[in-house]
């Protein structure tokens, strides 16, 4: 266990951190002067989990939130694990071998976006009592208006925001990673993670289709948790 | 903009003569507190009464309170009106606007949970208005912390704002040559790739080279190293430090006993 967390730090992961954790902060600024209804705060995050593996990613992530929340807005402070597990699932995504192609890594953000609204449900619950300070806590008070019990309310409005944000998210450090030299691919201790399989000309096509489908499922979730 | 993310004020006062250590256990100690001890009025005594005079304490009460108006409060007021309009506890109502309504359960939980955030980013804010970076950092590193972890967070806070400069050059340069970051939805979102694009491959092209310059320094050497600077740790500290733990334990005790 210990060493398989060690493998995850080599000098060039140290440094990538850093870096990692300022690509989010800055990211996730740019999105809002954009006035995107995303958030895209985790990319940074997303790339060291893949290069680097699980752990350093969680790393990477808890520390973006205590930092952000330390320095620019407290509200992001509380939400560390849910960072810190975003991080972690990516790098066991990336670990199954789903950073390889579009479809594949559509299918990672999703598994991270739900796990992003399950780590984030009991934090909301307990710390604010449902409604949070973000703009998705508008989605919360109207479920909870209509009814719903309010774990059902927040985690439903975590299940309908986390996943366009998150599959955007690995598609752009996707996009990233096919950008960088292999060289400097190569001096991370995950290089084989994001080889890229056989290019087939449909790829994109396979994504999107992909991409609709988990959408279905995940409207197919959510009638079944709001009780029809 | 600053060369590097730091809150702190040099003055010479006895919260700065503190050892860092010292100063994030009472950080943590009023948080729990605020969080954990069972009386309702616990979080506003801390936060009204307590926290300004520890800033008076520590000689930075003007900037304290320049942070709190400019960002605590709007934090804590926003959190405060959307819990008390949207939390649905209670039944006796004090206050209604076309659908929107307060009852007297709302604004209690909203005001104690908005008073309670208040006390964990004011005692942060004191902390780090009394302590520099590196000296929490090489205390830390000194008690066993790797360097490792010292270097990430240090090295972030530089980092950080260098980026953000990045960030808006880019985004000044990019609008220059006709990039649209205003206007419809598509065109937002298009202007996201030549915004992001040339920050990160740029600030990515640096690790290789920055890696191996700090390797060169030592960085991975097993060795104990030495340091420049001496962090005092007397035997005040050690006292104030049982005596924080103990508050620690008697409020979950508390909590636990009560509930």
């Amino acid at each position: 266990m210990f060493n398989k967390i060690k493998g995850n730090f080599n000098t060039q992961t140290w440094v990538l951190i850093p870096i990692a954790i300022a690509i989010n902060i800055a990211v996730g600024q740019i999105v809002v002067l954009l006035k995107l209804p995303v958030y895209l705060d985790s990319i940074g995050t997303v790339l060291v989990a893949v290069l680097c593996g699980p752990w350093a990613g969680a790393l990477t992530g808890a520390l973006t939130n205590i930092i952000w929340g330390l320095a620019i807005d407290p509200n992001a402070l509380p939400w560390w694990p849910v960072a810190f597990f975003i991080g972690y699932m990516a790098g066991r995504m990336a670990q199954w071998g789903f950073f390889k192609s579009w479809w594949k890594v559509a299918v990672t953000g999703f598994v991270v976006a739900l796990t992003a609204a399950v780590v984030s449900t009991p934090i909301a619950v307990y710390i604010y009592g449902g409604i949070t300070a973000s703009g998705s806590s508008f989605i919360t008070a109207y479920l909870l208006q209509t009814g719903q019990g309010i774990w059902q309310a927040v985690f439903s409005t975590g299940f309908l925001v986390e996943p366009v944000d998150k599959i955007t998210t690995a598609m752009i450090a996707f996009a990233i990673i096919l950008g960088l030299p292999k060289r400097t691919v190569g001096g991370y201790p995950k290089p084989e993670q994001v080889e890229v399989e056989g290019g087939s000309k449909n790829e994109l096509y396979i994504a999107l289709g992909v991409v609709v489908l988990l959408i279905l499922i995940a409207a197919f979730v959510l009638r079944g948790i709001l009780g029809g | 903009m600053p060369e590097r993310l730091s809150f702190h004020i040099k003055r010479d006062s006895a919260l700065h003569h503190l050892n860092p250590l010292t100063k994030l256990l009472l950080v943590l100690t009023l948080i729990l507190t605020a969080f954990l001890a069972p009386f309702y009025w616990t979080p506003h005594i801390l936060a009204v009464l307590f926290i300004p005079l520890l800033s008076m304490l520590g000689k930075v009460g003007r900037e304290y309170f320049s942070t709190a108006i400019r960002l605590i409060l709007p934090a804590a007021t926003f959190l405060f009106a959307m819990q008390a309009f949207f939390q649905p506890v209670g039944e006796e109502i004090i206050f209604e606007f076309y659908f929107l309504d307060i009852t007297r359960e709302s604004f209690l939980f909203a005001f104690s949970n908005a008073m309670r955030i208040v006390v964990m980013v004011s005692a942060f804010t004191i902390f780090l208005l009394t302590t520099h970076p590196s000296e929490l950092m090489s205390d830390l590193t000194r008690r066993g912390l790797p360097g490792q972890f010292a270097y990430v967070i240090i090295s972030t806070l530089q980092i950080l704002p260098q980026m953000q400069a990045k960030a808006q050059t880019i985004i000044s340069a990019q609008r220059s040559r006709g990039l649209e970051t205003e206007g419809g939805f598509f065109k937002r979102a298009g202007a996201l790739v030549p915004l992001i694009g040339p920050l990160v491959f740029g600030s990515l092209v640096e690790v290789e080279e920055r890696a191996i310059a700090i390797e060169a320094r030592g960085f991975t050497s097993k060795h104990v190293k030495t340091s420049l600077h001496e962090i005092p740790d007397t035997s005040t500290d050690k006292l104030l430090r049982w005596f924080l733990t103990a508050l620690i334990l008697a409020s979950i005790g508390l909590r636990i006993w009560l509930s």
